[in-house]
């Protein structure tokens, strides 16, 4: 019964790697896009609590760190951290309730993208904290936010069906 | 009273999991930055699991852009000429598959012009089939491993120009670390004869569209559209490969060097095919033109024997000079032990 929970869900994070880096890049701004596993972290954490934030997170940050030949680790730390941080608002909003998860959407790739700079700020890069804001930041927000709904229901009927079929 | 204490125990124990390792993957961070360690068998092994995904959706994506650039281009046709556009509408939504087919046709064939041309390298075409969402680093995913002779280290590039280079490949996909990557750096020369200034192009982490000439001599005769072309020093890049051009020039702080902002043949946006360069040779000389022995043409012979002296003369010393400059780079490579690596 878990066994089969948890192949929905490894088979769902894999489709919507697959479609984050290979399909979504097709309507990208700049090189930047939206980013699933983000939203998947938030949504997940909303719905199951911190610490399936935090697992979520941490399965998502290896898939795209190991696969994409990133900075190692970035993914991974900024991800939990995320998973971690809006886990615990899981026990105070309704999981049906679709506006909160939207709102936070913004507040999420902004901690995702502080987290990530200061990493590399701290690593050794000299990063023009202004000038990546305006070319990363703000179109990451917008598709962010024009994704969250979708992604957020998809997480909540998803969980009702693995839970109604696991 | 001691199930409530379990729990809490639990609890702590999880919290604890969670701190351990949150600070063990921020040492990992700054371990793998410093070190460049690599874990290739995890990662080739994800890489296997989720190209056939990869291919799926960018094949479908492919589509989708093919689409969306023909409805633009309906769009404007639409301002001239209402029933053209319906007409063309029309035509469209029954060869979007022939059209799909056309546009490869056309990319594959420069690609494969390229190919036959560039006879000093021995190549594979690839496709694009991942990118990653956010630009903090360059790396894109094509569809050739190690089935297909692809291997580390190995330069990727266009018709147009300088892609990349390999650096991990898996066994069906491979990983390209692109020139506009902050960790890549690539030996070049300007190319225009009288200058041939050695720099190299590293990629700019805040500007991830346009790559940096840099360690270049302030009094160096380096121009704005002067063409770069890779030096072929440091074994990854071979020679004579086309870079971009520089936009714009700018003094560094320090007041010795500047360095230039330069503009790249390819359109890293629009990058769909590329080609690995799996072998690569020098390029052959061109054929000698055939001597016609009499007496007459005998002096004039001496002479272009005389002419091609010198030039072999004065191409040995522009060699050695090669020779030398790449030598001082090594040197100062060597002493920014904490830096990347120039190719």
């Amino acid at each position: 019964m878990k066994l089969n929970i948890i192949l929905s869900w490894a088979i769902l994070i894999i489709l919507m790697y697959a479609a984050q880096t290979s399909l979504l890049p097709y309507i990208g701004y700049n090189g930047v896009s939206v980013n699933l596993m983000l939203l998947l972290t938030v949504s997940t954490a909303f719905v199951h609590g911190y610490k399936h934030g935090v697992l979520m997170g941490l399965v998502t940050g290896i898939l795209q760190d190991f696969t994409t030949g990133s900075y190692f680790g970035c993914s991974i730390f900024s991800y939990m951290i995320i998973g971690l941080f809006f886990g615990k608002f899981s026990d105070r909003i309704f999981k049906e309730q679709l506006l909160f998860p939207v709102l936070s959407a913004p507040l999420a790739a902004t901690m995702y993208f502080f987290i990530v700079t200061s990493l590399l700020f701290l690593i050794g890069y000299k990063i023009d904290f202004l000038h990546m804001i305006q070319t990363i930041l703000q179109p990451l927000i917008i598709y962010q936010v024009a994704f969250s709904w979708l992604i957020h229901k998809l997480v909540y009927d998803f969980d009702k069906f693995a839970k109604r079929h696991g | 009273m001691s199930r409530s204490r379990k729990e809490k125990n639990q609890s702590q124990n999880k919290t604890a999991a969670i701190i351990f390792i949150l600070a063990f993957v921020l040492c990992s961070i700054f371990i793998v930055a410093k070190t460049n360690v690599q874990v290739p068998a995890a990662g080739k092994t994800m890489m296997f699991f989720l190209s056939p995904f990869q291919k799926t959706f960018s094949w479908f994506g492919g589509g989708v852009s093919e689409l969306s650039g023909s409805v633009e281009e309906m769009q404007n046709l639409q301002s001239e000429n209402e029933t053209l556009r319906e007409e063309v509408k029309k035509l469209r939504a029954e060869n979007l598959n022939a059209s799909e087919a056309l546009s490869e046709n056309q990319r594959l064939r420069a690609l494969l012009g390229y190919k036959q041309n560039a006879t000093q390298f021995d190549m594979v075409a690839a496709s694009i089939v991942g990118r990653e969402s956010v630009t903090w680093s360059s790396v894109v995913t094509i569809n050739r491993g190690l089935l297909d002779g692809v291997a580390d280290n190995m330069a990727v590039v266009t018709e147009l120009g300088l892609v990349g280079h390999i650096v991990e490949a898996g066994l069906n996909t491979s990983k390209v670390q692109l020139i506009l990557d902050p960790r890549s750096s690539v030996g070049t020369l300007i190319q225009r004869p009288e200058s041939r200034v050695a720099g190299i192009v590293e990629g700019d982490i805040n500007n991830p569209n346009a790559p940096k000439m840099v360690n270049i001599p302030k009094d160096a005769d380096v121009k704005e559209d002067d063409m770069i072309v890779t030096s072929g020093f440091g074994g990854v890049y071979p020679k004579g490969i086309v870079v971009g051009k520089i936009k714009e020039i700018h003094n560094d702080e320090g007041g010795l060097l500047k360095h230039g902002i330069v503009a790249t043949t390819v359109n890293f946006e629009k990058l769909e095919d590329v080609a690995v360069i799996i072998e690569s040779r020098e390029a052959p000389p061109d054929p000698l033109p055939p001597v016609i022995q009499s007496e007459a043409n005998t002096e004039v012979d001496a002479a272009e024997l005389a002419k091609q002296m010198e030039l072999s003369k004065q191409v040995q010393q522009e060699v050695r000079d090669r020779v030398k400059q790449a030598q001082i780079q090594q040197l100062e490579q060597a002493k920014q032990s904490g830096g990347g690596t120039a190719n």
